[in-house]
């Protein structure tokens, strides 16, 4: 099961929650202190900033490595090149193991670089084009579900579990079509269900004490199976999979059958999900239902052509701002539970200054024209600013 | 707050019962923050009218009139900026508290019209003839006033790149290394020139305590391009003279690597040692494959593999160093 020790992370969640309650003023410095004694953490996590450093380098490191290795063991041996590959796959992982266990690697960029290298360079040994056989979509589906289902149990992380989300639904996918017409006509609704049924489960199963190491995968898997419940019926990806899968030759402008029960889900779902996110004051519901009445509008537009887009434009702009305005104002005073204050949380983006930087990156001013341009005269190039600026 | 966990705290004697009181009442009392929803729809919604209305504008061109279009540009920017003027809180050397929300967009639509204003002007009627420095540089002299006068990060940040696009270099995150052409040498020693005069900016402003949170971008932005401009100087200069570029190199990255342990910043230790370390690797590259065309390779790829697990090292040392 899970490669750091159980006590250790339970520590680790002792300290955070100290934390947020020592930020919140509820408990004393001293208080603080003797619980980070008591509850000793001796894991190794360094900040973000030198984790992605460490995350680069790591990666370089493991890429030339195998290069290595696999200039040695000789590039025109199919067989060879293939072990060389599993090979190496199987190094990063001791190496993995190793740098979990006696260096107590955790979150460092160390070993997420050498898990994902590992699960790559595993699969694609399995999966080589051995004598120019290619693997079908159902091995390769069914053998990332296998790896990435280990990486996620042993090592709780997130990309591995978005993987093992991914290749499951790709393995159920791929056994619906074979039953033919009948399987293409409830694809939407057997992903649907699955879906919703993988929604449950995990949301059931992140309050569980026994599997509290992994509430951040689970997290994943909520928003993931959120996402992949309101796509599978939603309108505009129904029509152009039907299309482009299952040759259904449509001619532009013309709907599916049975278009008329993919409409309303396209728009019923996202506004379900905020519905039910603000009854039950759940972050996850609400903001995949925000991301997601974007996607509504999209559809719409993609099909519907209700008003020239930059009218369109004005007005959702108006609608926005001005619900944005009301609410601000709404919650000044905290309303049902619900502030505008922002969460006592201290955030990534803050310490970075990531505004600013978007900020910075959304404005792009034009350069001077270099000199040697000048000479044309004040017509051609426009030095200041194009019309967009 | 997990109550949950409080109670074992409290069982093991480690939280007394009043702090286990405030605990509790703070948990039941606790607020849910739609703050990130609500700026996010915010954003979207300014982002979205002005887009609209631009296209809007760009369409409806011939019915307009170019003047009608410039008068409404300045009336927004004007009006924003005496919305500012009205709410901003008194000037002070050190970090000032924003107002509301709205203050920080209104000063950011201000200065945004005020750039689309003067690009208009040169645009549509060549206001400023061939000068074309002087169609960047009023805005430049804007933008710097305005974020210092109302204290804000972001408009700092679009001074600084209208500062470098002023003198011929992108430098917004995305496009410093795509924008750029670096085989062009007055683009290099702008480069470094820039990035210098930023970090000395940040310096004064931290040594001089004037607008102190200022120096973070400043330094950022300017360690970034002199480094960057240095790495492409080691690659584009012939033999030897790449070697002085190495120099350069090596001096800035440890005056910046001091200067990080001084402030206790691991972002700015990570680049001084990345930086390094690819100035290193280019010379070691060069001279491999300089001397010893054939086996250059393999030795190359030795030096790497090795290298790569020396710098992963030297970080963790590095983290632990600075953490104490």
């Amino acid at each position: 099961m899970i490669a750091w020790s159980s006590t250790t992370l339970d520590n680790l969640d002792i300290q955070t929650e100290a934390a947020k309650a020592h930020r919140q003023h509820c408990i004393s410095n001293e208080t603080l202190e003797t619980i980070r004694k008591a509850h000793p953490v001796n894991l190794y996590t360094p900040n973000p900033v030198i984790r992605i450093g460490l995350f680069i380098l790591t990666l370089i490191c493991v890429n030339f490595s195998v290069g290595f290795v696999l200039l040695t063991t000789g590039i025109n041996n199919e067989n060879a090149l293939r072990g060389g590959v599993v090979f190496c796959g199987l190094v990063c992982y001791g190496i993995l193991e190793f740098a979990v266990r006696e260096k107590k690697c955790y979150n460092s960029g160390i070993n997420e670089a050498l898990l994902w290298m590992a699960t790559s360079l595993l699969s694609t040994g399995i999966l080589f084009d051995f004598n120019s056989t290619t693997p079908s979509a159902t091995t390769i589906a069914m053998v990332m579900l296998l790896l990435t289902t280990l990486a996620t149990l042993r090592f709780a992380d997130m990309v591995s579990a978005a993987g093992v989300y991914i290749s499951l639904l790709a393995l159920i996918f791929l056994q619906v079509l074979k039953w033919g017409n009948t399987g293409k006509m409830i694809m939407p609704f057997v992903i649907m269900g699955v879906s919703l049924a993988i929604y449950l489960i995990v949301t059931q199963g992140i309050k569980r004490h026994a599997f509290r190491h992994y509430r951040n995968s689970l997290t994943l898997l909520r928003i993931l199976s959120l996402i992949t419940l309101y796509l599978a019926g939603n309108y505009y990806v129904v029509r152009e999979t039907s299309n482009t899968m299952f040759d259904l030759q449509l001619p532009p402008g013309q709907g599916i059958p049975g278009g008329w029960i993919f409409w309303i889900l396209t728009v019923i779902i996202p506004l379900l999900y905020l519905y039910s996110g603000i009854r039950k004051k759940d972050a996850v519901l609400l903001r995949t239902g925000l991301i997601l009445v974007s996607m509504v509008v999209f559809t719409v537009r993609c099909y519907h052509h209700l008003a020239p887009v930059e009218i369109a434009m004005v007005l959702a702009g108006i609608m926005l701002t001005g619900g944005a305005w009301a609410l601000i104002k709404y919650l000044h005073t905290p309303k049902y539970g619900f502030t505008y204050k922002e969460a006592d949380e201290a955030s990534m983006a803050d310490s970075m200054k990531i505004e600013s930087l978007i900020i910075a990156q959304t404005f792009t001013p034009d350069q001077t024209q270099p000199p040697q341009n000048n000479f044309g005269g004040g017509s051609g190039g426009g030095g200041g600013a194009s019309g967009e600026f | 707050m997990n109550i949950d966990t409080f109670s074992k705290l409290q069982k093991e004697g480690l939280i007394s019962e009043e702090e286990m009181q405030r605990i509790t009442t703070a948990e039941n009392n606790r607020l849910f923050s739609l703050h990130w929803e609500i700026k996010t729809i915010l954003y979207l919604g300014v982002l979205l009218l002005s887009g609209g209305l631009g296209i809007l504008v760009y369409k409806n061109i011939d019915t307009i009139g170019h003047q009608v279009i410039l008068l409404f540009i300045a009336l927004v920017c004007i009006g924003s900026y005496v919305y500012c003027f009205k709410h901003r809180p008194p000037f002070s050397h050190e970090k000032t508290v924003s107002p509301n929300t709205f203050y920080d967009y209104a000063l950011l639509l201000g200065s945004l019209t005020f750039v689309t204003f003067i690009g208009y002007l040169q645009f549509q009627y060549t206001a400023f003839g061939t000068a074309y420095g002087l169609a960047t540089f009023i805005p430049l002299v804007v933008l710097f006033f305005t974020a210092y006068y109302f204290d804000h990060l972001g408009i700092l940040s679009m001074a600084i790149t209208n500062l470098a696009a002023w003198a011929g270099i992108a430098i917004t995150p995305m496009q410093i290394l795509s924008k750029n052409d670096f085989s062009n040498q007055t683009l290099i020693y702008t480069g470094i020139a820039l990035g210098a005069a930023l970090v000395l900016l940040a310096e004064l402003s931290a040594r001089r305590n004037f607008k102190s949170h200022f120096a973070f971008t400043y330094n950022n932005f300017g360690v970034n391009i002199f480094f960057i401009s240095a790495l492409a100087a080691m690659c584009i200069f012939d033999s030897p003279i790449y070697m002085l570029w190495f120099l350069l190199i090596a001096g800035a990255g440890y005056r910046c690597y001091t200067w990080a342990f001084r402030d206790r910043s691991f972002y700015f230790a990570l680049l001084s040692v990345l930086y390094m370390y690819f100035g290193l690797s280019i010379l070691i590259f060069r001279l491999l494959f300089s001397i010893r065309n054939d086996d250059g390779f393999i030795l190359a790829l030795f030096y790497t593999i090795c290298s790569a697990i020396a710098v992963i090292l030297l970080l963790i040392n590095l983290n632990k160093k600075i953490k104490q």
